[in-house]
């Protein structure tokens, strides 16, 4: 028999509801993944806060310092020794090849693969090989020296690869940088602190312990790029 | 019943086995077929074929070797004749070996078809069982073989030889009953000359028992070295050493192709195979590969041959394929391939045990497939785990091999820390009895690849304001100079330098360094 006129509506309406008890909207699913998600603890408490935990497995994650002395290396370093604390192997992807050994315990570079790199498209090409492998849970990018023009060489969908593959592997992938890089980032933070010449003798923890973490909302382009590529 | 002590005794007896196959050259030529009809292997290279060996069948109707191949068809019409087979005997022997090695793994071939076993390895309860086994894995294989157990090689061959005669699979020559066993075997069972056989019958000795009962002084007397070495060989007085087969010159798998072979998806096709077939004839042995040799004849006469290790032994067949391949991959072949021969390196299995609380790779094949791959993108100079050389010069560091187990001891401890050249920084109790974490001086350094020329302003000996290339600013506070210099022995490798550690407004901490005559912004700290 066809329903017609009001009790039409009238159906409508009540399968409406019934569906809207059941149904998440696409938001409601990306907050609940996002609450589901692992994170690694980084042992670095502005770190954790602004990341709502710590570092988020299989993501990639930028941190940004827009000039020299914002913190980055101690975060690194601190980021290094916690993983060697925890065993877990760190392949470090140098851009300029700028590491200086001599700012990390020894202890701390057991666990630690270095990987010098000529650009940033050699870097993110050598990223995509190295997520492949399940022995490596985070890898770290230093791009603080590149010049924001440097990462337009790499293709967006490079980062989509890698961000797949780190999902996979459930790895953690940190890009330090002096400003945003990729839309392919879902979590980005800027470190606003800046280091003065005492600093220079001042323990780490406490050097790291008056980091200060901003997180940085994404650009409209941004949003476009990941709609379109991803 | 036996008792516990002659148990106990029993298990500690070293002894012999000699496995034996029966007519091997023609086993090795008719392995599947030869067994349910008569066949022989025949030499017609001379003028007239004659017959070489045959099987029972062909015993049964006259055949015997010697006779002349046409007189051989005369007696069995259906007789099946073939030329022997180096190949087929050499493939042959290679498996009666492999697959004997997966009994004990001190083995002497001993001639073609027969190998002799140490089996000072395994308890004497499990001999025959483990006979059993071997006969049975053999003969799915093709090959029928039987086996003598002895005190002495010697002996063991003897027991093989009466197994051979008398149609047993095993035969056992124990210590407490050999005169009573050498009782039941004929002269011809111990191989020696005609002449000592004939002389021996006409003194009317039957059996080899009876020559063991004889004193060696009369046999030395009548027989000579000959008659002796027979009376020592049956008294187990003589335990030669044997000669064992080395493993590395086993599992190869070769093949000729019938074409020339100019791309690699027909190598890949065979190499597959011949992994397959390898991995499980090591399997067999239990045992597993530590490298696999790999070698290509060209059709202009060239070898191309190369050893593939592993990180760390492995059977599995996917590694080794992925392994083989990656080198083909990045192998230019100049001509046409002719053959391909494959061999695996065998080795034992890992059995390493992994601290307690330590971590290592998950995969270390993978590990080295990354490294290959990560050298081809950035170069082989520029990838490995930094360690510091022994040096003051700053920024040096060697690349070392990533460890495939993190130790579980983590010492995080400011005498470590390798800040040379300068005085040390203040030190707080705290950070000292830190167990791990971070270290506890200052931000890390980051060092500028070549470091900039810089011209620096100075007020009574102290930077004021840098002027470079990459920046320029004012000083507003500085510290230094931090002298350090060395390599001064090393002619033409000296060098001296002056740091200073300056803040400049509004743009961060660097680092100034003086060699000489000029300044350089060498890097920052961040």
């Amino acid at each position: 028999m066809p329903v017609t006129g009001k009790s039409k509506s009238d159906a409508l309406e009540s399968l409406r509801r019934q569906l809207g008890r059941q149904i998440k909207s696409g938001t409601d699913l990306l907050q609940e993944r996002e609450q589901k998600t692992i994170r690694l603890v980084t042992g670095l408490d502005g770190l954790n806060a602004a990341l709502g935990g710590g570092l988020p497995q299989g993501q990639l994650t930028e941190i940004i310092g827009r000039g020299p002395s914002r913190g980055g290396g101690v975060v690194m370093a601190a980021l290094l020794a916690r993983a060697r604390r925890e065993g877990r192997y760190v392949m470090l992807f140098d851009i300029g090849a700028g590491f200086s050994i001599e700012s990390f315990p020894e202890e701390d570079l057991e666990s630690l693969l270095w990987v010098g790199c000529d650009s940033a498209k050699q870097a993110v090409e050598a990223l995509d090989v190295a997520t492949r492998d399940e022995n490596f849970p985070l890898f770290l990018l230093d791009g603080r020296d590149c010049e924001p023009s440097d990462w337009k060489s790499v293709r967006a969908q490079q980062w989509y690869r890698i961000l797949n593959q780190l999902r996979q592997r459930e790895a953690v992938a940190v890009l330090f940088a002096r400003s945003e890089v990729t839309s392919a980032t879902k979590h980005r933070l800027e470190l606003v602190s800046r280091l003065a010449l005492d600093d220079l003798h001042q323990e780490r923890e406490t050097i790291l312990s008056r980091a200060r973490f901003q997180p940085v909302q994404r650009a409209a382009e941004d949003q476009e790029e990941q709609l379109r590529v991803g | 019943m036996r008792t516990k002590e002659s148990q106990a005794g029993d298990h500690t007896l070293s002894g012999y086995a000699v496995v034996w196959c029966r007519d091997f050259r023609l086993q090795a030529v008719k392995r599947r077929s030869g067994r349910s009809v008569p066949a022989a292997l025949v030499d017609d290279t001379q003028r007239q074929s004659v017959v070489l060996c045959c099987n029972a069948l062909a015993a049964r109707s006259g055949v015997e070797p010697g006779i002349a191949t046409v007189q051989a068809l005369a007696r069995c019409p259906q007789l099946q004749v073939d030329r022997p087979s180096p190949a087929a005997e050499l493939a042959a022997a290679r498996m009666l070996l492999e697959t004997t090695l997966g009994w004990v793994p001190g083995i002497e071939e001993t001639g073609p078809g027969i190998l002799t076993l140490d089996l000072a390895t395994q308890p004497s309860t499990q001999w025959h069982e483990s006979a059993s086994r071997l006969h049975d894995r053999l003969a799915a294989l093709g090959l029928e073989v039987v086996i003598g157990f002895g005190e002495t090689p010697a002996l063991a061959r003897l027991a093989a030889q009466a197994a051979l005669h008398g149609g047993a699979e095993v035969w056992h020559l124990r210590r407490e009953e050999r005169l009573e066993k050498l009782d039941q075997l004929p002269l011809i069972v111990a191989e020696t000359g005609a002449g000592l056989n004939e002389k021996l019958r006409l003194w009317g000795l039957q059996s080899l028992g009876a020559f063991a009962r004889l004193r060696r002084e009369e046999v030395a007397a009548r027989l000579g070295d000959e008659g002796v070495a027979l009376w020592l060989r049956l008294s187990g007085r003589i335990c030669r050493p044997l000669r064992l087969a080395k493993l590395e010159q086993l599992f190869e798998a070769h093949h000729d192709f019938d074409y020339e072979v100019r791309e690699r998806e027909p190598l890949l096709f065979i190499v597959q195979r011949f992994l397959e077939q390898l991995a499980g004839r090591v399997a067999q042995t239990g045992r597993a590969t530590t490298a696999v040799h790999f070698l290509l004849t060209f059709a202009d006469g060239a070898c191309h041959a190369k050893r593939l290790p592993l990180p760390e032994p492995t059977l599995d067949p996917e590694v080794l394929f992925r392994l083989v391949s990656g080198h083909l991959d990045a192998f230019e072949m100049k001509a046409a391939v002719v053959a391909l021969r494959l061999r695996f390196e065998p080795s034992d299995p890992v059995a390493s045990q992994k601290t307690l609380f330590g971590a290592g790779l998950k995969n270390r094949h993978h590990y080295e497939e990354t490294l290959k791959r990560l050298r081809k993108i950035v170069g082989s100079d520029r990838i490995g785990s930094p360690r510091p050389v022994d040096s003051h010069r700053p920024g040096l560091f060697e690349k070392a091999p990533l460890p495939a187990e993190l130790s579980d001891s983590h010492r995080s401890s400011q005498a470590s820390h390798r800040d040379r050249g300068r005085p040390a920084r203040p030190i707080l109790p705290a950070a000292l009895s830190q167990g791990a974490g971070p270290p506890v001086t200052g931000p890390s350094f980051r060092r500028y690849p070549l470091g900039f020329r810089t011209s620096v302003q100075l007020r009574d000996g102290i930077p004021l304001r840098v002027e470079s290339s990459r920046l320029s600013g004012i000083v507003i506070a500085s510290a230094g100079p931090w002298k350090s210099g060395g390599d001064w022995w090393h002619q033409g490798q000296q060098w001296e330098r002056s740091e200073w550690d300056v803040e400049l407004l509004n743009q961060g901490v660097f680092r100034l360094v003086e060699t000489g005559s000029e300044w350089l912004l060498e890097g920052y700290y961040d």
